[in-house]
């Protein structure tokens, strides 16, 4: 099945959503918005890890190395408070500018 | 809260790069082994597992990469890469680096140290609080400079009845003969202050407290207190704050010091850095008789506006409140002329204006020079960038086929131009600190304007604004300089390919441009040489046209009678024996007695009344006097025109003057002044004039010269310390020694006070021309210098890019003249081009270089006379000095020209 391209902005929204669940490494990330997606997205590392670390250093993210349950070392991010806080504003304009789109979409 | 976020990331990313590198690393490596593991889930081979995880990942290199430029901060990484791989650079051509810094360094030098002395004087505030309401009255009578002083008397009446400042606060310098426990007895300089000094500008003792409005009780032994100068308590008390109640003898009466200046006040009037602050209610105490009691004690004076007044507001009543003195001054001195004087309010944030006034033309003459200078060092360096950016081609290209592109390469070359102009600032504020002490030295050994200590202090440090300064400069000529180059990277980097590198080729637009940088060079080198050809010139014309007078070969001697005690009536006798013993000197050809030597900085003017001759009051103008014993006029060199010389014999008969000759053309025209009288005003016995001799300047060596009587030092009440004037035939100043033994044979209780030569006191008198000139010419040499390296460097490369060409002429026959020819033809063709421009522009700026000197004369005298300017001979100069230097800088290319060998060169291909 063909991917589709990530829509600009909304990278950062969704590994908010993900990591707002329980913490995570950055292999589990894209793999938990494979999943999500239904197969639609396939997130670039190349894109994803600089998204992470550019969170983190806006202090939404913090991270540490932990053991998987497989019994590797890895980077799990979890959601700060201030994190958390723009999840929700982030959250609530994205359905705000899917409910207009779809409303144009429909109403034409 | 983000911004500290990402400002601590920062920090932590330059702190801990190694370890954020590593963790980075480890986390892409566990990506790879979680997706690696995965596949093999899937049922892929463990060897390909790993490979499809890594191709997945999009390589794990390209990836860090884009982490890291993601990062914020990023562009700091960038930057250090840049400035390491620029540092490489310049390391790796040492002494074309250094020529460049050194280049630099002096242009920027050169301008930071003017800056710092223009900074000084015009500037910087004073450390007071709120300086920008501080304004000074300022009057100015006809052929004086504009003055800031009034009597004590005339204060107290301006501070108590204006209604625009809030505060009006007055100063007055004296010296002092101080004694303290351990030091002295030495004279110092000092200020009284009125009361309310401090109190109005709000300072703050270092130790101790200031002197206050307690302190106003006039000759009351309470004001009996002083503070003293920072400097003054580190030089003599070594910083002891135990000082605070110690005692100072000033001139026989015990002063208590009751606190220490703050450190980087000196006072209102730059220039001096007076040692003792005391109250001016102590006056009456230190002087008898006292001078503010009598009303004689002058001050300078200093207001606050009060808030919403305006300057002009100010002004006007300054105006309006000073009429009552300028009347009485009128009246008491029988001059009309005080009535056109009106007071200016001029701001004093800065300090007072007596040095700006003296200095600020010049010193901003001299900043357009040196900006040029900066200017010609720009297009220099900028040229030999250019063609070393030629000679990188090679490398451009290396790295363009390893894919930096255009933008990458013009940032690398902006940096490495940067890095040098700031090498080169850094470097040339070590040389302004150098410099501008030099400077202030220069300026300090001119005469100080009346009223300042002689030499002048002046506070020159490199300050916050001087070290912004330099920087600006380094900024702004890196990117001048450094933008020639990047242009020639983001030009010819796309095209750059290692294949067509291969040969010598080079693009011909830019051999043009890199041509016409050197023709630029020298067009701004002829404007420079030219200047300073003629500020030198119009300094020698200074020195000697139409003075009137020689200067060279003259000595004077100056005695210190203060302490014989001899009476005025003894000392006739006493002078004539020493005059007879200087004047039997071997070496000496005349000797003579003057009450002033001209250009002293002094000198005597009174109305006369002349039998026979009537004048409108409103014409009426002081005549100058001097006062010359007999064979004073063969000394100086000034031609007796008619009549005679005065004689010994004058002594003891009617009283005679002899008159120049503008004093007798303005008095009785073409009629004969022989044998006339006239009468000094106040005075009631007429003086005949038995002589006429020629003009020669006296105040000032701007004006032209005065009308002038000079009288017998041997009649009348005669001189009571002359000047002792010696014509010599040796050097004036080897003669020194000589009149100090005569001086002590004669006189061993009265010391020599001062020996100098009068070409000294001319010189002291024209300091702003001579540092005009001095700087121009200074800096007019360095831009030839750096022509003769531009040139040079463009000759050499041109040689080394024809040396097939002049291999193949020399194999069929031409000879070492003909090679010689050549090289001379392509320098003399550039010179001429920079010629052909800088020429005009030199003419034409030629007129404002004059009109430059003209204000810079006005700054000195009222109406100073214009010397004729010959601005072709200045220009012809000029451009004799380039050619010269166009025939230095092709010698050496040349010489290598003649020196190819065919057979080599020819080979090489």
């Amino acid at each position: 099945m063909e991917k589709l391209d990530i829509p600009q902005g909304t990278l950062d929204l969704m590994i908010l959503t993900i990591l707002a669940r329980e913490p995570m490494h950055g292999y589990g990330i894209s793999q938990r918005l494979a999943v999500l997606s239904r197969d639609h997205f396939h997130v670039n590392p190349g894109s994803l890890f600089p998204s992470l670390y550019r969170l983190e250093q806006d202090g939404k993210l913090k991270a540490e190395w932990r053991p998987t349950e497989n019994n590797r070392r890895a980077k799990y991010y979890r959601l700060t408070a201030s994190g958390r806080r723009q999840l929700e504003q982030h959250r609530e304009r994205w359905n705000r500018v899917s409910f207009a789109v779809t409303s144009v979409l429909e109403g034409a | 809260m983000i911004l500290l976020h990402r400002l601590a990331s920062i920090v932590r990313w330059l702190v801990h790069r190694n370890g954020a590198e590593q963790d980075l690393d480890d986390e892409l490596q566990a990506f790879v082994d979680m997706a690696a593991a995965d596949n093999v889930r899937d049922g892929a081979a463990p060897v390909d597992a790993r490979r499809i995880a890594v191709l997945d990942l999009g390589g794990v290199e390209q990836t860090k990469e884009r982490v890291r430029s993601a990062r914020y901060g990023a562009w700091l990484d960038e930057v250090a890469r840049d400035v390491r791989y620029a540092l490489r650079m310049c390391a790796r051509s040492p002494s074309f680096s250094a020529i460049v810094v050194i280049t630099l360094a002096l242009g920027i030098g050169a301008n930071t140290a003017i800056f710092s002395v223009i900074n000084a004087l015009m500037l910087r505030s004073l450390p007071v609080r709120e300086p920008g309401q501080l304004v000074e009255p300022l009057f100015k009578y006809p052929r004086d400079p504009r003055l800031n002083s009034y009597s004590w008397k005339q204060y107290e009446r301006f501070r108590d009845q204006n209604h625009v400042f809030s505060d009006l606060i007055a100063v007055s310098r004296d010296r002092f003969q101080v004694t303290g426990r351990t030091s002295g007895p030495e004279v110092v300089d000092g200020m009284y202050v009125s009361a309310n000094f401090f109190d109005a500008l709000a300072l703050q003792p270092a130790v101790g407290r200031v002197i206050g409005p307690q302190e106003n009780q006039i000759g009351s032994p309470s004001a009996a207190v002083a503070m003293i100068s920072w400097s003054y308590w580190q030089s003599r008390f070594n910083l002891d704050p135990a000082v605070l109640g110690a005692s100072l003898i000033v001139d026989d009466v015990p002063v208590t010091i009751v606190g220490v200046m703050p450190r980087e006040f000196f006072g209102l009037l730059l220039g001096m850095d007076p040692a003792l602050w005391m109250p001016v209610a102590i006056e009456p105490l230190v002087r008898k008789p006292s001078r503010l009691m009598n009303g004689s004690l002058g001050g300078a004076i200093v207001g606050r506006l009060k808030p919403g007044v305006t300057r002009e507001q100010a002004q006007a009543e300054m105006r309006v409140l000073d009429r009552a003195r300028l009347t009485e001054l009128e009246a008491r001195m029988h001059d009309v002329q005080w009535r056109g004087v009106t007071i200016d309010l001029e701001p004093a944030g800065a300090g007072l204006s007596v040095l700006r006034d003296r200095f600020a033309t010049s010193l901003l003459l001299t900043m357009a020079v040196v900006g040029l200078l900066l200017l010609v060092a720009c297009i220099n360096v900028a040229s030999m960038l250019l063609s070393r950016g030629l000679a990188r081609r090679r490398e451009m290209a290396v790295r363009v086929a390893l894919g930096a592109g255009r933008f990458r390469i013009v940032r690398q070359m902006l940096t490495e131009s940067l890095m040098l102009s700031m090498f080169a600032g850094v470097c040339g504020v070590a040389l302004a600190y150098v410099g501008a002490h030099a400077l202030v030295k220069i300026i300090a050994s001119g005469r100080s304007p009346v009223g300042m200590p002689q030499p002048l202090q002046i506070p020159v440090h490199l300050d916050l604004h001087v070290l912004l300064f330099a920087a600006g400069a380094a900024v702004v000529t890196g990117v001048l300089f450094g933008s020639v180059p990047a242009w020639h990277a983001f030009v010819s980097a796309p095209s750059s390919s290692l294949r067509e590198i291969g040969g010598t080729g080079e693009t011909k637009p830019w051999r043009r441009f890199g041509q016409s940088l050197v023709v630029a060079q020298v067009a701004l080198s002829v404007l420079l040489l030219s200047a300073a050809a003629l500020f030198v010139r119009h300094l020698t014309d200074l020195r000697t046209v139409g003075l009137g007078f020689q200067t060279n070969s003259i000595l004077q001697v100056t005695l210190d009678w203060s302490r014989s005690g001899y009476k005025p009536r003894q000392m006739g006798p006493l002078i004539r024996q020493v005059l007879d013993r200087l004047a039997s000197m071997v070496g000496v050809r005349s000797a003579t007695l003057a009450g002033m030597t001209p250009i002293s900085g002094a000198a005597g003017s009174q109305f006369i009344n002349v039998k026979g001759f009537t004048e409108s009051p409103d014409d009426r103008r002081r005549v100058s006097l001097n006062t010359v014993a007999p064979r004073y006029f063969e000394t100086l060199g000034t031609p007796l025109i008619a009549g005679r010389d005065f004689a010994p014999e004058d002594e003891g008969r009617p009283r005679v003057a002899i008159v120049n000759q503008a004093m007798a053309r303005y008095y009785f025209g073409a009629s004969s002044p022989l044998g006339r009288e006239f009468t000094i005003e106040g005075q009631a016995r007429p003086l005949q004039i038995v002589g006429v001799v020629g003009d020669a300047k006296y105040w000032d060596v701007h004006e032209t010269p005065p009308r002038i009587i000079y009288m017998n030092a041997f009649q009348g009440s005669g001189l009571t310390n002359p000047i002792f004037v010696l014509r010599t035939d040796v050097p004036p100043m080897s003669l020194a020694a000589n009149a100090r033994r005569a001086v002590r044979d004669v006189l061993p209780n009265v010391p020599v006070a001062r020996i100098s030569t009068l070409a000294e006191q001319v010189d002291a008198s024209i300091l702003p021309e001579r540092l005009i000139a001095m700087l121009s010419a200074l800096f007019g040499a360095l831009a030839a210098v750096l022509v003769a390296i531009g040139l040079y460097g463009l000759l050499a490369y041109t040689v080394t890019r024809r040396m097939k060409e002049i291999a193949l002429r020399i194999a069929i026959g031409a000879t070492s003249r003909d090679v010689i020819r050549m090289v001379l033809t392509s320098a003399l063709g550039l010179v001429s081009a920079g010629l052909i421009v800088g020429v005009p522009i030199a003419l034409w700026v030629k007129g404002y270089a004059a009109s430059a000197l003209a204000i810079v004369a006005a700054t000195q005298v009222e109406r100073p006379i214009t010397l004729p300017v010959n601005p072709m001979a200045h220009v012809a100069i000029a451009v004799v000095a380039m050619l010269v230097v166009t025939l230095i800088a092709s010698y050496v290319p040349a010489r290598r020209a003649t020196k190819v060998d065919p057979m080599v060169a020819l080979r090489c291909e």
